[in-house]
């Protein structure tokens, strides 16, 4: 139970409130022009707060070193997503040795609850979710991202390579 | 009757079977790949061994025949070692493609290994490569390196099907399975080879990377695609039907169906369906809801007499609907002028010696007993013999219209006609050649819709409802008593339909509300 204070004689008087919270204003801000480093805010549109790699933000579909997409269509992630906002639709691919890939892989960012299943669920290293956090659009705009947004976004710089390798695990005769 | 204790359960059976059949009779859990109940006997995966008491070594179940007194388990460590040992050597050479396999879910290996194997592989040598994504024929995608060797597929086309185009080439770890240079597998039954198949090395190309298959849900139903009427078991989910698999009935189709009627379920998906009413009116199509459209039918077959009106029926629905349907049309209607419309009269008892038949509809013998049980009926040449008298036909028509390959031409000669009021569940771009004062009406499909359906043999079979695609689509029962004038009460109907729509929605649009 909290305790509640009850107002004293004091603050029925406008003046002696105002005066005291000037003063903590002003004493806080001349600290902050001599103390610049240790300001604890941050002008947000131009600096930015960079997460940490391990931070669950944006979704990353990888790509392999050909930079077609790793991701094989197997739809683990959306059986294991609790929230239901990924759809694939797979396609039979034109490479004998690719087999089946996402013609289509759609994850609505609003529904998503950024859980990380989907990560954990892919046996192929194909999505991941990376430090990315910030999304910002108007009212209205379209929040359901698709595969050249989740794989081929410019922050990304031509996509982030899958750890794992088709060829390479042909090669080594597994 | 031979006695025997299975897993310490004492069963008699009959003699002469085997321990597996006595096991399955049992419902008892057996691991087994190469044996199935509609093949003959190879032997070759040895993960149906069991233990005999009496018998030093373990035996396999499905090639040794029950004896008097016999004491066999499965579910020893021994058996269960061997078991976890065999699927070792049947996995040695297989590859990691369960996320691209669309046997993954209902493969035989993954059932297997969770409940047997959980081993740490003890190979050391590379896997053997074969052959990927081979093409067989229309239907059918071999991969030879996810096959076990089982060889139900090649027993199948050498006994069932008997048309021998499957075989075991090479030896030792190179075998694989495969047609003799690569001919394409084209025989009317190919598809059963991949429902047998225990693991992904047959898929079908119609159905290959379409839906997981752990997304999908199965209810049993009857194939509507000709007179045979096969127990079949339909996957569906909530964006429609993807396939169809045999059922087993003895009395019918055994384990079996043919490649034809697989293909049945594309024309019950939404995509070709009569989804609104249609109706000309000056030259130009109007849409309504499917009830209003058949009160306008009703209304404008209430102006003509009873001997202008002539009535097309197809065997295509219920018996329970062709009766309401045949009552109305000779009581209510008044006419006698009823013809039966077969989609073939040449071919109609065609039969290919296994189960396809000529006549492409699943209850003509329903039809012909309900005309018989009011002594109407004619065939199309009757009708277009005498159509000069008649100004408005009312046909109950063919749920599948691809079944149905002079559609056109039959709504040519029925575009003749001053007013046709046609039951249709299939949309079809012939409709657009009738004429002013049409009626379309669009139908539910037997999926969609409870009753019996009698087979070419007699026999009455009964299907119930496994999912609803379009919701306000009507029945043919629902169909007269909106012709008849009397209204229809879709309130129960809506409560069990709007469920189905609201899921619907969920699901179809997910990942994009």
């Amino acid at each position: 139970m909290s305790i509640v204070k009850k107002p004293g004689a004091i603050s029925n008087w406008y003046l002696p409130g105002i005066i005291s919270g000037m003063i903590f204003t002003l004493r806080k801000m001349i600290y902050n022009i001599f103390h610049k480093d240790k300001m604890p805010t941050l002008n947000y549109p131009e600096e930015k707060y960079e997460y940490s790699p391990r931070f669950k933000g944006q979704h990353v579909l990888t790509v392999k070193k050909d930079g077609s997409i790793r991701c094989t269509a197997c739809m683990l992630c959306a059986t294991n997503c609790p929230a239901q906002c990924i759809k694939i639709v797979a396609a039979e691919s034109e490479d004998p040795s690719v087999e089946k890939y996402p013609i289509n892989y759609e994850i609505d960012v609003l529904r998503c609850v950024y859980c990380g299943y989907c990560e954990e669920a892919c046996p192929v290293d194909a999505i991941r979710m990376g430090p990315e956090w910030q999304k910002p659009g108007a009212n209205g705009s379209n929040f359901t991202y698709d595969i050249q947004e989740l794989a081929y976004r410019p922050q990304l710089k031509g996509g982030i390579e899958s750890r794992l390798d088709e060829q390479e695990r042909h090669d080594f005769g597994i | 009757m031979p006695k025997i204790t299975l897993n310490g359960k004492s069963i008699e059976v009959a003699d002469g079977i085997t321990i597996i059949e006595a096991y399955k009779q049992l419902d008892e859990p057996i691991a087994h790949y190469c044996w199935h109940p509609g093949l003959t006997i190879a032997g070759v995966c040895r993960l149906c061994v069991v233990e005999i008491e009496g018998n030093p070594r373990l035996q396999i179940a499905c090639n040794t025949v029950v004896q008097d007194g016999m004491v066999v388990n499965n579910n020893s460590e021994k058996v269960k070692t061997a078991v976890k040992w065999g699927l070792d050597f049947h996995l040695i050479n297989h590859p990691l493609d369960c996320p691209i396999c669309d046997q993954a879910g209902e493969c035989e290996l993954q059932n297997q290994y969770m409940e047997f194997g959980k081993y740490d592989p003890e190979m050391a040598e590379h896997k053997v490569k074969k052959r990927k994504v081979v093409d067989l024929g229309e239907r059918i995608v071999l991969d030879t390196e996810r096959c076990i060797l089982c060889s139900r597929c090649v027993r199948f086309t050498n006994e069932v099907s008997k048309t021998n185009e499957l075989g075991i080439f090479n030896r030792g770890d190179r075998s694989e399975v495969g047609t003799f240079e690569d001919k394409p597998l084209n025989n009317k039954y190919s598809v059963n080879t991949v429902d047998i198949c225990p693991v992904g090395a047959l898929t079908s190309k119609d159905f290959r990377f379409r839906q997981r298959v752990w997304y999908l849900k199965d209810k049993p139903s009857i194939c509507t695609g000709c007179s045979t009427g096969c127990s079949v078991n339909v996957y569906y989910n909530e964006e429609g039907i993807f396939r169809l698999k045999p059922r087993f009935n003895k009395d019918v189709n055994g384990y079996w169906m043919c490649d034809e009627g697989r293909d049945i379920y594309k024309h019950i998906n939404k995509e070709n369906r009569m989804v609104r009413g249609r109706y000309k009116k000056d030259g130009a199509w109007c849409s309504t809801l499917p009830l209003e459209t058949a009160k306008k039918a009703g209304e404008k077959l209430r102006t003509y007499s009873a001997d202008q009106i002539a009535v097309l029926v197809t065997g295509q629905y219920t018996n329970e609907e062709l009766d309401v349907f045949v009552n109305y049309a000779v009581n209510k209607l008044g006419t006698k002028n009823i013809f039966h419309w077969k989609n073939n009269p040449d071919g109609w008892n065609e039969f290919d010696g296994l189960l396809l038949r000529g006549d492409k509809n699943p209850n003509s013998k329903g039809l012909q007993k309900v005309l018989q049980k009011h002594t109407v009926g004619g065939e199309w040449k009757d009708l277009v013999n005498q159509i000069d008298k008649f100004k408005a036909v009312v046909v109950a028509g063919p749920e599948n219209l691809q079944a149905y390959p002079d559609l056109k031409e039959k709504i040519g000669t029925l575009a003749r006609l001053e007013c046709v009021v046609w039951a249709t569940a299939d949309d079809n771009i012939a409709f657009e050649g009738l004429m002013d004062f049409t009626y379309l009406i669009p139908q539910k499909t037997s999926v969609e819709k409870s009753g019996h359906f009698t087979n070419y043999n007699g026999l009455e079979q009964k299907v119930d409802v496994v999912t609803t695609l379009l919701s306000d689509s009507l029945n043919l029962e629902e169909t007269v008593e909106l012709l008849v004038g009397e209204s229809v009460d879709m309130s129960q109907r809506e409560k069990e339909d709007m469920h189905v729509m609201k899921k619907n929605y969920f699901t179809t649009e997910r990942g994009r509300l």
